[in-house]
């Protein structure tokens, strides 16, 4: 970037004419001899070659207008003449956005106001003031913008302001166009996901579920950010102390402001368990991803009872590695068919917080809080993402449609070190391995359906067969000795 | 709000106690609340008698049940200082006490318990904590010395 006074002097005249649209007394043009763009100003000896590099584009602040915003309002606007509008300051004034386009405002916010150009000298001056003047429609113009009624305009800031580029925003047909070409489809925006736990791993898919544009969340979880899980929760420091649920909504929101989001800061309990039955019947897709066995359990039940698929997602101790179940109802097995079949898996977790040591811990033998690093849960995450996509393009055509024997196993294992102790800490070293197991490589297994599951197999009658009870035949409830 | 799922899996409880053999324990309707709770009163080797109580937790069986000594309360350590004053202790394998001083035994932590277990087990891991509790009065060694750590396959 160039730090000579006079050629930055010269830069900003020429921008500011640029942005202005306006003939200047410095303009920026292309030296063929000298094989770089120079400054000419009227007055001034021969050229000068500028040492431009993109530093030098920043020092003209931009302004980002909601293109909705502004059709919403068009009416009123043209009515008026003149329509006030505020926007986040960010970087001491290099950019300015406007507020309706996201939900985390910058710290410093200015007013600014939109004006015809009849109205532009007498409306009340505000800090940004920008003048709409027609211009030649232009979709593919990111400084055009296009009324209701087919007009076209462009934006310019006062004569003699700083000078400020001004875009429009169209927010999500410029993001569904950035996902078309994999996911050709917009179906996911009606698509509802209910997210139990929104921690590092949860928070994470619900983020990435909310970039593929999925329209609709149910969060759950009542925990709130602390200056620990920073290291690891998409949350930032300046959130810290606030809900899990509402840091999360907010991030789903900045990356898909379009998104509907519940947020529920309660736990998965007994109690309650009325309550998140109704969302879960709502759901196409149920993530789970909390820490303890009680809360999976209840939301398993739910899941098989209202027939909705559920992803469930954890990783080991100190992240050593993770794993993720699928749980189609009456189809795979469900989590408590894991459970019965893979006890030691299902209770490798991690203690990543003081109400998961908590748990598991006695007075007399308190258990160490080990999380894992964030960038190994974020596998795990991004894995429990992708068979959530699945399952909600499961009857939508897409590009992903040949992922589909790929991912037809129930359960998943990662591993991202062979923790000594474990049943991987012989795994060869990934770099002498061709075809053996190995860390940092996904493995699909299949597993089969507990026909006396309790939850989606008959285990009344297999306990009662084994005990020699003939219960079935019992039909009506058998009386209870009553206690009053 | 119980489910009918839930009632019939309460009877099938009830049978299957009574089917082992376990007669001394019942699962029992309180029908003014509409709860449940099996419990019962058992005889140490011994010959002491103690009463176990399971209130049945609304989420059973997916919510783990706890398990309540009831009888005789309080109960004192082989030091003379009350069990229920421990907590949550691996020492004597007990959970947190209930508000009127019962002790929970520790039969299954929350994190290992699943639907399948049957209370006939919980009572099981009941009785043998009860012949645990009796040898350390008796010796004045801890309680977990008597019972191994217990495990998910049982």
């Amino acid at each position: 970037m160039t730090t000579d006074p006079q050629q930055q002097q010269m830069i900003r005249e020429a921008m500011k004419a640029i942005a202005e649209r306006r003939p200047g007394r410095s303009k920026l043009v292309y030296d063929k001899t000298k094989r770089t763009i120079v400054a000419v100003t009227e007055g001034t000896q021969s050229p000068r070659a500028l040492n431009i590099t993109a530093d030098d584009a920043d020092m003209f602040a931009v302004a980002t207008l909601s293109s909705r915003w502004l059709r919403e309002q068009w009416e009123k606007f043209a009515r008026d003449g003149t329509i006030t509008v505020r926007f986040s300051s960010w970087d001491d004034g290099e950019a300015f956005t406007q507020q309706e386009l996201g939900p985390l405002p910058a710290t410093s916010l200015v007013d600014g106001t939109l004006s015809t150009p009849d109205k532009a000298s007498s409306a009340t001056r505000t800090l940004l003031f920008l003048v709409l003047d027609p211009a030649k429609p232009d979709d593919s113009d990111l400084a055009v913008f296009t009324a209701p009624d087919g007009s076209a305009y462009r934006a310019r800031v006062c004569e003699g302001a700083d000078p400020v580029s001004v875009v429009f925003a169209d927010v999500q047909p410029a993001l569904a166009k950035r996902r078309a070409s994999i996911l050709e489809t917009t179906v996911l925006a009606d698509k509802s996901v209910v997210c139990v736990g929104v921690g590092t791993g949860g928070a994470h898919v619900a983020i990435e579920l909310a970039k593929c544009g999925v329209g609709r969340f149910d969060l759950i979880d009542p925990d709130t950010l602390t200056v620990g899980n920073v290291v690891r929760h998409p949350g930032g420091i300046s959130q810290v102390g606030r809900l899990k649920v509402k840091v999360v909504r907010d991030l789903i929101l900045e990356k898909n402001p379009d998104a509907r989001v519940s947020i529920h800061p309660v736990a998965v309990t007994a109690e309650n368990l009325e309550t998140i039955r109704l969302m879960i019947a709502e759901a196409d897709v149920v993530i789970c991803g909390t820490d303890g066995r009680p809360s999976k359990l209840l939301v398993n039940r739910l899941c098989i009872e209202e027939n909705v698929v559920a992803v469930y997602g954890g990783a080991f101790r100190r992240a050593y590695g993770g794993q993720v179940l699928r749980v189609r109802p009456k189809a795979s097995p469900c989590h408590e068919c894991f459970v019965a079949a893979m006890p030691e898996e299902s209770t490798d977790v991690e203690i990543s917080s003081a109400s998961a040591a908590e748990a598991i811990a006695y007075s007399d033998r308190p258990v160490a809080i080990e999380p894992g690093l964030s960038l190994d849960v974020l596998p795990i995450a991004n894995m429990l993402t992708k068979l959530a996509l699945m399952e909600l393009l499961a009857d939508t055509s897409s590009s992903l449609d040949i992922l589909k024997a790929d991912y037809a196993a129930p359960w998943y294992l990662w591993l991202n070190r062979p923790e000594p102790g474990t049943p991987y800490a012989d795994w060869p070293p990934l770099s002498e391995s061709s075809d053996e197991m190995t860390i940092n490589r996904w493995y699909g297994i299949d597993l089969a359906r507990d026909p006396d599951c309790p939850v989606c197999g008959d285990f009344i009658s297999s306990v009662a067969a084994s005990y020699g009870l003939d219960f079935a035949s019992l039909g009506a409830l058998p009386s209870l000795p009553t206690k009053e | 709000m119980w489910m009918n799922d839930q009632r019939k899996r309460l009877c099938l409880e009830n049978e299957v106690l009574h089917k082992e053999d376990f007669t001394q324990f019942s699962v029992y309707w309180y029908q003014s609340s509409d709860t449940y709770e099996a419990s019962g009163t058992t005889s140490s080797s011994s010959g002491k008698l103690y009463t176990l109580a399971i209130p049945i937790p609304s989420g059973f069986p997916q919510q783990r049940p706890p398990m309540y000594l009831t009888y005789p309360l309080p109960l004192y350590t082989a030091a003379g200082y009350l069990v229920s004053a421990l907590g949550t202790s691996h020492d004597m394998h007990t959970l947190a006490p209930s508000s009127s001083g019962q002790v929970q035994i520790c039969h299954w932590r929350d994190d290992r318990w699943h639907s399948g277990i049957l209370l006939h087990k919980v009572f099981l891991k009941g009785l043998l904590w009860i012949e645990a509790y009796e040898q350390h009065l008796a010796t004045g060694r801890p309680l977990a010395e008597f019972v191994s750590t217990m495990k998910e396959r049982i």
